[in-house]
């Protein structure tokens, strides 16, 4: 944690070069400082507070293309834990430089600034010091990953079925906010959605997020593909350039898919960019859609012939369930939630019910203009029969879920930038990552 | 909220009063009053016209839409309530706001090339070295507290335009009202539909194809036309309108209705009016000459 470990800083006076980075910094601090004393040239950007003088860096959570996170506690009485979401400076050689901010981290600086809601993951402040943006974030002891994950060890065990509806509901709540303010997050996945220890659903990362409202450009033109492929929706997979909300609702459908099964129900394999960078079909992830939902018809999806992959759809072959090419999502549903049943697991799925299958055909409907909205999903049957939601998806539970794992190996925030390896914890069930270069 | 504007960063952290925004300044201006004294500015309505033309002038090269430019002059003001302009190179803030706008209204333009106009339209006053835009970036978003997200007049405009029944050209002329908006502190002082009514009142009250709004001697009588509308919707909320016979008097009822602040429209049409007086006087040459001596003196193009 040594302050003389880190690069030597380029932006401040030439002069200093050959100064240490502690007398550096205290002759900049006191061109700040004193007025009289502010002499010739410009004064290097210094932050007005720093990373390690308001926290303490607990441990290393996880990495990505973004950089790394951090789990830290506040050095003067910030309630709570905290996630530090660290980006990773472009180096250039061994100099860090400033190269300009990507439009992501932009994005997501700018988005979390403007968003507060419960179901939401809450940005505590952002400092931007030493070339690096620091994200600090409330903290949360879990996510759907983790938990589904959870659930399949030692043997495959339902997730109980208040749980299920608890976070579906919270997880809506979150998404109908991010909607009603025309954020779209294109990146929902079990590994994107936070739990708290108090079963607070919290939708995270919103590094793929943007608005939708009057677009300067289209959504397409930016970022070419978006959403991990697992969780994209047919539209998109068929070359829609037209994103809306639904593209999050299919994304849901399928996590709510993975709590009652705890495998991804759709899990193909994604197509890599050939070398003129054009977007392929993702046929096997499509096949694997069509395999449970039949191949989409116009007559439940009128503006399908529209779709500019329209025509590879016909190479594909029909669910092998049902000779007539219809939907086996009823089928596959059933069959999920009463596969446990047989163990005599009290807490089985089973209790879900017809209003389940319902919920859950209508997030996974083809066309998206007749997908459940957020909001429809919300005041969907399935919520207003049995048992109440509780805001705590864990209430009533007698477990308790392990940490996340909190690893030591990297416990300096201010000098590490490569990442090295991808997550500490969990294996991340060979998940594809999903995250486009702009 | 992003799409709310009363819950939004822009409502509860960036409007002001006029008496705050003038202490906030003062105070600026109080912390180095060496450098205020020895590097005489001339008055901010004249810097921002004169960063309005750079602004616009980066702009076009780059191919920036007018949205993303109204977003880059915001963060600009925004900025400069926070930092005194003597301890800035005015160009090289002005590049990095165009070069984070463009970024936050989805239209990015690579910073290598943002650096390369800026040569070209500055040569003597701004850096090759992109890494200084970039550390730019960082200490303009700091003191934004990276809240970037704006709202502006311009939807509003949109969205009453069929209301009044604008014709195209009452509608562009509210439209340039609105682009000549971010030249004064209205952007800071006012919520986004006061400043989108009040472009669209004086639209009416001009009517574009009479006068041109650049003729400070129309402008008291403007003024006064103005402010003869909106002292009739006082007459209106209390039942005494009529059925609307024009466009203006259809808009006083509108207002009359709403729960609009008629005194902020009051005050944002005073502010303009006033502005567009000034702009008359408006010497680039001795804006440019007084900026460029404090640059160079403070060896801030370095």
């Amino acid at each position: 944690m040594s302050l003389a470990s880190n690069p030597p800083s380029s932006g401040g006076a030439p002069s200093s070069a050959s100064q240490s980075r502690q007398t550096l910094k205290r002759s900049v601090q006191q061109a700040f400082d004193d007025p009289s004393d502010r002499g010739t040239g410009p004064i290097g950007y210094q932050s007005k507070v720093r990373v390690i003088d308001r926290y303490k860096v607990i441990g290393f959570i996880s990495s990505g293309t973004y950089g790394r996170v951090y789990k830290a506690v506040g050095r003067h009485g910030q309630p709570g834990e905290f996630a530090i979401k660290k980006f990773k400076p472009d180096k250039e050689g061994e100099q860090i430089q400033y190269t300009g901010i990507s439009q992501s981290a932009i994005r997501e600086m700018a988005l979390c600034s403007e968003l507060s809601h419960m179901n939401v993951i809450r940005l505590c402040e952002i400092i931007l010091e030493d070339k690096c943006i620091f994200m600090v974030f409330e903290y949360a002891e879990h996510d759907l990953l983790q938990i589904i994950h959870h659930h399949t060890q030692p043997t495959r065990h339902p997730i109980p079925p208040a749980t299920v509806k608890s976070i579906m509901f919270q997880l809506l709540n979150g998404c109908q906010y991010l909607h009603a303010n025309w954020v779209l997050h294109r990146d929902l996945k079990p590994a994107n959605i936070m739990v708290t220890s108090g079963g607070e659903v919290k939708v995270g990362d919103l590094g793929l997020a943007r608005l939708f409202n009057k677009p300067l450009h289209s959504l397409f033109s930016g970022d070419k593909v978006v959403v991990t492929i697992w969780y994209r929706a047919p539209e998109l997979l068929l070359g829609s350039r037209h994103y809306t909300p639904a593209i999050d609702t299919w994304a849901i459908g399928c996590i709510f898919a993975e709590l009652l099964s705890l495998r991804p129900i759709f899990k193909g394999e994604e197509a890599k960019m050939d070398s003129k960078k054009t977007v392929p079909f993702q046929r096997n992830q499509m096949q694997k859609i069509v395999e449970i939902m039949g191949l989409p018809r116009k007559e439940q999806w009128p503006n399908l012939v529209n779709m500019p992959e329209y025509a590879q759809l016909q190479t594909l072959s029909g669910s092998s369930h049902n000779k007539n090419g219809g939907s086996s999502l009823e089928k596959w549903y059933y069959s999920t939630i009463n596969s446990h049943s047989a163990t005599s697991v009290p807490s089985s799925n089973a209790s879900l019910g017809l209003e389940g299958y319902k919920l859950l055909s209508g997030l996974l409907e083809y066309d998206p203009e007749r997908r459940l909205t957020t909001q429809q999903a919300l005041q969907h049957p399935f919520f207003s029969t049995g048992d109440k939601v509780s805001a705590n998806c864990f209430e009533g539970m007698k477990m308790e879920y392990p940490h996340r794992r909190v690893s030591q190996d990297d416990n300096d925030i201010r000098t590490s930038s490569l990442p090295g390896t991808k997550r500490s914890g969990l294996p991340d069930d060979s998940r594809p990552v999903k995250r486009m270069k702009e | 909220m992003a799409a709310n504007y009363w819950e939004s960063t822009q409502r509860r952290n960036w409007l002001y009063t006029r008496e705050q925004l003038d202490d906030l300044r003062k105070k600026l201006e109080e912390d180095d009053p060496t450098r205020v004294q020895l590097y005489p500015l001339p008055q901010l309505r004249y810097l921002s016209i004169y960063f309005n033309q750079q602004v616009a002038r980066l702009g076009k090269r780059l191919g920036v839409r007018q949205q993303a430019m109204a977003t880059a002059q915001l963060y600009i003001r925004r900025f400069y309530s926070k930092v005194e302009i003597r301890r800035t190179n005015p160009y090289l803030v002005i590049a990095t706001a165009v070069y984070l706008a463009s970024k936050m209204e989805e239209s990015p333009h690579h910073i290598r090339l943002v650096v390369s106009e800026g040569r070209t339209l500055w040569p003597d006053f701004f850096s090759s070295d992109t890494s200084k835009l970039g550390e730019c970036e960082f200490f303009i978003i700091s003191e934004m507290s990276s809240q970037m997200i704006v709202h502006h007049p311009y939807r509003t405009l949109t969205s009453l335009q069929s209301t009044f029944s604008l014709t195209q050209q009452e509608a562009s002329l509210a439209w340039s009202i609105i682009n000549d908006h971010y030249m004064t502190d209205l952007p800071l002082l006012a919520a986004p539909h006061t400043i989108a009514i009040m472009a669209i009142l004086l639209s009416l009250v001009l009517r574009p194809n009479q006068t041109g709004v650049q003729s400070a001697s129309s402008a008291g009588n403007i003024a006064s036309a103005a402010q003869a509308a909106l002292s009739s919707v006082g007459s209106s909320r209390s039942g005494q309108g009529g059925a609307p016979r024009t466009k203006l008097q259809r808009l006083v009822n509108w207002l009359a209705e709403s729960n609009i602040d008629i005194e902020a429209i009051v005050d944002c049409t005073q502010e303009i009016i006033s502005f567009y007086e000034v702009q008359e006087q408006f010497n680039e040459k001795l804006t440019r000459e007084q900026i460029n001596r404090f640059v160079k003196a403070c060896g801030l193009d370095k």
